[in-house]
Formats: structure tokens, sequence, C-alpha cells
């Protein structure tokens, strides 16, 4: 086995990490998390070393800050939902929505006032605990969270918007589990936005599982801009029962070492996805985003779509997985993953890997590895832009793909600004 | 008065898989200010829009000899950027597609880059001469926020040039071959939308293979270019001469030793 990270199995870690009253299920779960952490592997992410990153490098006093800062304060007006740390900074969902059952808290009230609903689903249906050495922490360590419920048939028109915040103003832990269920034939769109305040270096680790009942259409988005100081590890995955759908759109945009894991489930009979990942890597950076589609049901369909941009010395890999299994007639798994260039001392790779168990379904992939078109740079230039400039457009344009799946106008803007930063000042220094 | 000239120019490509260089430009002498429109024609592979992506800057071109001068400054040393912001527009044959970039945003930063950074267009004004040129150019509001070139029709892309051209607003237009794959409607929209741009601050040169591109834009001086070489040069009657004559014609009245790629299939002599 390789060279591998280890957990300091100080009790403490998963005393602190424990809400307040929790259900049985919960320190249950905890529990046989925390004694399975020891013997489980870590994750494989194809070409990315991370055994060296501090990723388990928890604080065994982890401090609770409750002021929520200015930077976070003036974001609030965008969001329904907005935690820094632990803290719960906002929630507020539309009466009307509320009347019709829906269901928006944090993972603490989630389990306190819906504890059999969350039971239903935490940890079993998309993510397993048991995975891997980092499912398992987070089901042992897990310390905040969101909980999204939309009821069978409604019908959600504006998006539900999300905002969780690293605070890392202090040694803390970061070990967040939000849990989505779209009930039978709902339909609604929701925004994750993970950041960070504060200087203090702490791994983050999060974890998404959105459970998509039979006839459900989910739009999920979500802008991750982690610190530099932060490493992190970013498991996001769909489980999709008969004719649901799951559109993925994912801006990457961490300052620091990340390691990603984006899967779909299609496990009902014509389940669709689409998924749809861009990310930049800078100065001395690294990322590993693998994003994987498994098809099980049958007439099932899943498309990935992953762009990445390198500068500096940096590093991105995207590893694109399409799993066809046995018994999935008539499925459907195209894959499509381009890294631009924009240093000559990066390193990106774009590896597809289709594993198909089944004949009858078309899969297919398209990959690229490759630096700025030459032809659209000089048209550019041609008419007066410099070339940083004309540089700028096209890799904006390269990752312009995604931008327009954000459903809230100011995170598009967001990620416009963060691409234009990361090309202006991501090169580094020699 | 702005004044474009270009003395002597020799102008060689490399190929790079042979590694061979090839003359392509052999002493081209062309004088031009703004207020006036010039035609460039010439017959196939004669050098023609080489001499025009050489005034722009394309960096595939090599000079080994003379000059570009835009009012007394050499624009050899500079790049293609630096030359569209001296006040020089090519419009292009083959313009590139770029997905992801709207039409819109690519020209606000054409605009601005001719303006100082602390003072770009507001979007209002940009927004009003943008509808004005649409119109000019019968193009509908849509084309706006397409991507750049993406997925346009050869005429939508021609018009796109122009559409630029207006926006931009340089001191010197070349427009290489822009009746190509025209029809004549479209081609009296383009013309008009030059014509527009008429002024005592705005030059054009024209490139074209024919006659019919000068009847709607009308020059004041037509070059005949062969072998690398302008070879003639007079008024808009010289063009109607031409249609009369052909190049061959006018090339044996000359008495120049220029071979003519088409020459053989019209005499129907067998290859060289």
């Amino acid at each position: 086995m390789v060279k591998s990270m280890t957990l300091t199995m100080n009790p403490a870690l998963l005393e602190n990490a424990k809400l307040a009253n929790e259900p049985r299920w919960l320190s249950d779960l905890r529990q046989q998390a925390w004694q399975k952490i020891a013997t489980l592997p870590m994750p494989i992410f194809a070409k990315i070393n991370y055994h060296h990153w501090p990723l388990l490098d928890f604080a065994s006093e982890s401090v609770v800050n409750v002021t929520v800062p200015e930077s976070v304060q003036s974001q609030l007006a965008s969001y329904q939902f907005a935690s820094v740390g632990q803290v719960v900074a906002k929630i507020a969902l539309d009466e009307d929505l509320m009347a019709k059952g829906v269901i928006l808290c944090d993972l603490q009230t989630a389990i306190r006032q819906h504890s059999d609903l969350v039971a239903n689903y935490f940890f079993k249906q998309a993510i397993q605990f048991d995975e891997n050495r980092l499912t398992a922490i987070n089901a042992a360590l897990v310390n905040g969270g969101a909980f999204l419920y939309v009821p069978a048939n409604v019908e959600v028109t504006e998006p539900i918007n999300l905002l969780q915040v690293q605070d890392s103003r202090q040694s803390t832990n970061f070990v967040n589990h939000t849990l989505i269920v779209a009930g039978a034939n709902s339909r609604f769109k929701v925004l994750q936005r993970s950041q960070t305040v504060g200087e203090v270096a702490n791994p983050a680790h999060t974890m998404v599982e959105i459970v998509a009942e039979a006839g459900s259409y989910v739009k999920f988005s979500a802008l991750d801009s982690f610190a530099k100081q932060t490493h992190a590890y970013i498991n996001r995955r769909g489980y999709l029962a008969n004719d649901a759908r799951i559109d993925w759109a994912v801006g990457v945009m961490n300052d620091g070492n990340t390691i990603a894991d984006f899967d779909s489930n299609l496990v009902g009979n014509g389940s669709h996805t689409e998924m749809q990942t861009v990310a930049i890597s800078t100065d001395q950076q690294t990322q590993g985003i693998d994003t994987q589609v498994t098809n099980y049901g049958r007439h099932s369909e899943g498309n990935i779509l992953q762009r990445g941009i390198l500068l500096g010395k940096s590093a991105l890999v995207f590893n694109g997985i399409g799993k066809i299994i046995k018994g999935a007639h008539g499925a459907k798994a195209q894959q499509e993953n381009r890294v631009l260039m924009l240093s000559p001392k990066a390193r990106g790779d774009a590896n597809p890997i289709l594993l198909i168990d089944e004949n009858d379904v078309i899969a297919g992939h398209a990959a690229s590895v490759g630096r700025i078109n030459q032809d659209q740079l000089y048209y550019l230039m041609s008419r007066g832009l410099t070339k940083e400039m004309a540089q700028r457009l096209v890799a904006r344009g390269f990752l312009g793909v995604v931008l327009r799946d954000i459903p809230v106008a100011e995170v598009r803007s967001q990620l416009v600004d963060m691409i234009e930063r990361k090309l202006a000042n991501g090169q580094g220094t020699e | 008065m702005a004044t474009l000239k270009v003395t002597d120019l020799h102008v060689s490509v490399t190929d790079e898989e042979a590694k061979t260089s090839k003359e392509i430009l052999k002493g081209v002498n062309l004088t031009m200010n703004t207020g006036e429109t010039h035609a460039i024609m010439g017959p196939n592979g004669t050098g023609k829009s080489t001499l025009s992506e050489t005034i722009m800057g394309n960096p595939h071109y090599q000079v080994t000899q003379g000059n570009i001068m835009l009012d007394g400054v050499s624009l050899l040393g500079k790049t293609v950027d630096a030359r569209a912001r001296a006040g020089l527009f090519l419009a292009m044959q083959y313009p590139a597609e770029i997905k992801g970039i709207t039409n819109m945003e690519f020209m606000r930063a054409a605009v601005n880059a001719t303006r100082p950074a602390d003072d770009p267009i507001s979007v209002r004004a940009f927004l009003k001469e943008l509808d004005k040129n649409l119109e000019v150019l019968n193009m509908s509001d849509d084309m706006a926020e397409r991507y750049l070139n993406e997925g346009f029709s050869g005429g939508e892309k021609k018009r796109n040039e122009i559409l630029q051209l207006m926006m931009i607003k340089p001191k010197f237009a070349i427009l290489d071959e822009i009746d190509s794959g025209l029809d004549i409607d479209a081609l009296q929209v383009v013309a008009k939308g030059v014509n527009q741009m008429q002024s005592p601050d705005f030059g054009v040169l024209m490139i074209t293979h024919y006659q019919r591109l000068l009847n709607y834009i009308h020059p004041d001086q037509v070059h005949v270019m062969m072998g690398g070489r302008i070879v003639k040069t007079g008024d808009a009657t010289l063009a109607t001469e031409l249609e009369a004559k052909g190049y061959a014609g006018l090339r044996d009245e000359l008495g120049l030793d220029v071979d003519l790629v088409d020459e053989d299939v019209t005499t129907g002599n067998g290859g060289r």
C-alpha cells in the first residue's frame, strides 16, 4: 500500500465533533466510522500524490468563534442559508415554501427536529461511510452542514442558495456534510458557495449527498474558493432513482491544494446527469478532480464535461470515469476533459477512463491538453487587445461553458472575477 | 490627415515542415492617406492577402526588406495589437471563431483598448452606438449576445467584421476580400457600412478579385498586383479595363514575366 496519512486517534476529536442532543443512530454511526478509520484505505486519485498533505491535521481543541465577520455579513442578502464554521448566520426560507413542506436548516437542527427523515438518507444512499478513510472521517467527525428537503411534487422556481464558510480565524475543524433530498417529481435549483475566512491553516472536509427520488430534477451548482492555506477534500455525490435528473455545474476556484470527487450514481432506469466542472490551478497549487458517472439503470445517461486552466508551476489532473454496470441496457456515457496550459512549467492531465460491462450501450470520450489557439489570439490582438488581455478572454471563453449554468447573477460574476484574478496573478514568481 | 506608406516591401513565408522560405512580396510601394479609398486587384496567388496581413503584423510573415510607416513611424517592430491601437484595422477573410466570449464583450474590450484605462466607454454610449450600427448592417440584436463568430454563416462573419470596423473606428481599414461569399444584397449592406465610415479621417484599402465590389465602394485609386509587385496604378476605369482584358492581357501589354496560376486552365495547354 502507498505511504498514507494517518489520523492521530485522539478521542477528544470525536467528542468535540458531537452535536448537541445527538440521536442514537448518529452516535452509533460516528462510533462505527471512528473504529474503521485506521484500517480503511485513502481514496485513490490517479496521477495525484496527496499523501503528504496535512489533510488530517485536525485541532484537538476546536474553538468556536460566534461572531460573523463583516466579509460574510455583506454577502448574506444573496443566501437563504449561511454558516460560518459551526455557527449559523442565517436561515430564511420563503414562508410559502415552508407551507409546502420544504425544509432548510443546519445539520444540528435537522437531527433534532427531523431525526427520522435525516436518518433515512444520511450516509445511506449516495455515500457509504466506510468507502475509504476520508468518508469514515467525515462520518465520525462531522460538525456542521445543511439539510435541504423538498417534498414530492413540489416545484421551487427561485434557486435556494447556501453559503458555507470555513472559519479559519483560529484553529477550527471544518468537517461539513450537506444533505439534499429531492422528493419524487420535485424540481428545484440549489447553489452551494464555499469559502474561507481567516488566515489559519485548517483542512477542509466537505461532503454533499443529493438523493434524487423518482422523476425529480435538481440543478445543483457550486462555487468553491477555499483559501491558499486550506487543504481541501471535497466529495459530492448524487443518487438518482428512476427518471431522476441532476445537472451539476461546479467551479473549483480554491487557492489551496484540493482533491475532489464528484460522482453520480444512475441507479434508476432513465435517470440522467450532466456533470460540468471548471477549475483553475495557479502558482504552486495541486488539484486532482475525479468525476465519475456509474450507470446501473437501463437507458440511464451521464455526460461529463471538465475544463481546466493551469498557470505557474501548478498541477491539475482531471480523471473522468464512466462506468457501466452489467444490466444497464441502452445506457449512455459520454465525457469530455480539456485542459488549457498557460505556462510551460505547469503539469496538466486529462484522463478518460471507461469501464464498460454491458454490450448495447453508447460510450465515448474526448480529452485534450493544449496551449492557447494562436489564430484566436491573433484575431483578438488585431482589434487592439494586448496579448495578456486576449489570453484572458480566450481562457475565460474556454471556461465559459459552466458560467451560464450558475443561477445567481452575483455568484456568476464572483466566478468571473475569480477567473480574471487567477489569470492575472496566477503565474507566480520564479 | 494620416498617411500609411509602404516602401519596397519584400516579404517571405517560411514553411515550418519543409524548412524552406519563399518570397511572396518582391518590392511593393503604396502610399495612402486618410480620406482616400484604394483598391488592390490581382489574380490568385499574387500576394494580396500577404500584403494585408503583413501591414497588420501577422507574425507568420517575415519582412526581409523595405518598410511600413504610419505617419512617418515604422510599424515593423510593433506587434499586431500595437498596430491596431495605432489605427489599423484588418477585416479578415477567415475570422477566428471563439466560443464562450460574446460578440458584445469582445467589441467593448476592443473599443476600450484604444481608450485610456481610466476612461472606458460607458455601457449606455456603447449600446447606443452598437444599436445604430446593427441597424445599418441589417443585423439582429441577438448577434451581440452570440459567441464571437461561433456558428456564423460566411455572410454573417463578413457583416460582423464590418460591425467591428464601425465600432472601433480606425484610421485605416484593410478589407481583405470582404466581397467573397456575399450575395448582391449582402454586398450592398456591407458597402453601405463602409461608405458610412467615409470621412477625411478614414482611409480604406480594399483587396478584391472582382470589379463588382467597386460599383458599391468607389475607389480613388486602383492598383493591380502581379508577381508580388504593384504593376499598374490608375483610377476606377482601370478596374473596368481589367474586367475586359483579364490579368493575362494586362501582363502581356506591360511585357511582364509573371506566371499566373490559372493561365494554363484557360488556354488549355496542360500542366507545367
